[in-house]
């Protein structure tokens, strides 16, 4: 055996730098991020559009607190929410712990602040007088509500982008709720590019560490760029 | 319809922007309601398209008290009244989807599904549509995004938007404020072929002159009330109340 084929098999016998391994990694990060992201915004921006419409008292508090909501640390999120499908927990006898639904569940407790905080600044710029327009011209509350949403619709996109960003580069929920788990065959059960790059560091992995980081960056990357061309082509912002 | 604000009184907060108002918008006819800056004139439009519910009196369609129909019923009521606010407002999406949307909104989904995908594909544009931009004089304008427009053009456009779902009643506010001689002159004709198609017409103005050259009646609204009623020529070369006359005289000699 030369140095160089030495070289090449160690790399590939030291489990895992695999692209299976990878890919399901990959896989398992999309799944849990897509899926909290998508049941954000189905629960923020009927919240978003409730809280921009009306007048109310304590309208100011309730924004403030979305806002705080938005920086919250994921570690104690993380912590609540494992605590909360844990056996004493009340989602206790759905058996989340350590599954991919329970990293959904801490991720949507995430990028839900998110979600709702940049859709609402969103709808909250849409000139009252559009509104008014819509009712005018004989539109019912939901008619005014998908115009608010198509005039606010490069915003909206942006919050998704951003609970989406938030969601699938957070580290500290997924890692104490999920557990970082790879099944026996090498592929990812609970294990995240954020929770794998965490863990192939901190084995010397670097060159593993360093592509799954490329793939996320790639991937945030992608995402923005959609965006970017749905403002684009999609009429203007105002 | 046959809209009319019966003894109403309301405000905003403290006190009554509008106190014991009683007027009515008859069909095939227009009505002027004339007044200073910030006696109530938006106001009393706001409440004749059933925007808010007045503090006290009513707000009828055709002798029915609106407000205390259901919530159904009072959108039927609220879809013959078209509305061109003071300021126009457009959606930010190309003309023809603005005037086309008062037609949208009175689809069932599934038809409105239906014409936005033939829209799509290049359905040509639904004829009252262009009859109400061809009444403004921008039918060559379809395509343009509304936010590139010039002002006056927008102001026109709102008003096509109304005119599109030809209601039967139609409330202008200051309809003709950004708009130049001419184009003033194109809404005044618009208004008056509105009248011809038997719509009734309320316009909020303080432009005398404009009161003079298009309205049936007039009304002038002081001090929260309207202080005098009746045909044009009436209120403006003999008014019941000397404060009519007094205003008259102080925005001709101005
Ligand atoms: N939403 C509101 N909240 C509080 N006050 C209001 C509101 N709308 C109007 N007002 C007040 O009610 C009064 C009447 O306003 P309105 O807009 O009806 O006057 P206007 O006759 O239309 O004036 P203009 O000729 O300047 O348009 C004003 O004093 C105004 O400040
Ligand atoms: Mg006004």
């Amino acid at each position: 055996m030369t140095l160089e084929t030495a070289i090449l098999a160690s790399s590939f016998v030291e489990f895992p730098f695999e692209w299976h391994y990878v890919r399901s990694i990959v896989r398992v990060s999309l799944y849990v991020s897509l899926v909290a992201v998508a049941l954000s915004t189905l629960f923020s921006l009927p919240l978003a559009l409730a809280i921009g419409f009306s007048e109310f008292r304590g309208k100011r508090l309730v924004t403030a607190v979305i806002n705080t909501g938005m920086g919250f640390p994921s570690v104690v999120v993380g912590l609540v929410v494992l605590f909360a499908v844990s056996n004493q927990g009340p989602l206790g006898p759905l058996n989340l712990v350590f599954t991919p639904e329970a990293m959904i569940l801490s991720q949507f407790v995430l990028a839900a602040p998110v979600v709702t905080g940049v859709s609402l600044a969103a709808v909250s710029g849409v000139d009252r007088r559009v509104r008014d327009a819509a009712y005018a011209m004989g539109g019912t509350r939901l008619d005014v509500a998908l115009v608010v949403i198509k005039e606010a619709r490069y915003g909206i996109a942006t919050a998704i982008l951003a609970g989406f960003g938030r969601a699938v580069s957070e580290v500290g929920s997924v890692l104490i709720v999920g557990g970082n788990i790879a099944s026996a065959d090498g592929t990812s059960y609970t294990r995240t590019l954020t929770t794998a790059i965490q863990l192939e560091a901190r084995q010397g992995r670097f060159e593993t560490a360093m592509l799954l980081g490329a793939i996320l960056v790639a991937l945030v990357l992608v995402v923005n760029a959609i965006v970017i061309r749905l403002g684009g082509t999609g009429g203007r912002y105002r | 319809m046959t809209l009319a604000l019966e003894g109403v009184s309301h405000g905003y907060g403290d006190g009554f922007v509008l106190e014991d108002v009683s007027l009515t918008a008859h069909s095939g006819e227009v009505l002027a309601v004339i007044g200073p800056s910030g006696v109530g004139k938006s106001t009393l439009l706001r409440l004749l398209a059933l925007f808010e519910r007045p503090d006290r009196g009513s707000v009828t369609d055709d002798g029915t008290d609106v407000w205390t129909l259901s919530t159904q019923e009072r959108l039927a009521a609220r879809r013959g009244v078209a509305t061109v606010f003071q300021e126009a407002s457009l959606f930010g999406a190309s003309v023809r989807r603005n005037v086309e949307y008062g037609l949208r909104v009175r689809k069932s989904w599934p038809a409105r599904l239906r014409h936005e995908l033939a829209t799509r594909l290049g359905m040509p544009t639904d004829a009252a549509v262009l009859d109400a931009l061809e009444t403004v004089g921008l039918a060559d304008q379809l395509d343009q995004h509304a936010a590139s427009l010039s002002g006056g053009e927008a102001q026109r456009v709102a008003f096509a938007r109304a005119l599109a779902y030809d209601p039967d009643v139609l409330l202008l506010d200051e309809p003709t404020s950004d708009l130049d001689p001419r184009n003033t002159a194109l809404i005044e004709r618009a208004v008056l072929e509105a009248r011809r198609r038997d719509i009734g017409v309320v316009v909020a103005t303080h432009d005398m002159h404009q009161a003079e050259r298009i309205a049936d009646r007039v009304a002038v609204l002081l001090d929260g009330g309207v202080i005098d009623v009746g045909d044009a020529e009436t209120v403006f070369e003999n008014p019941a109340d000397e404060r009519t006359r007094k205003f008259i005289d102080g925005e001709l000699i101005y």
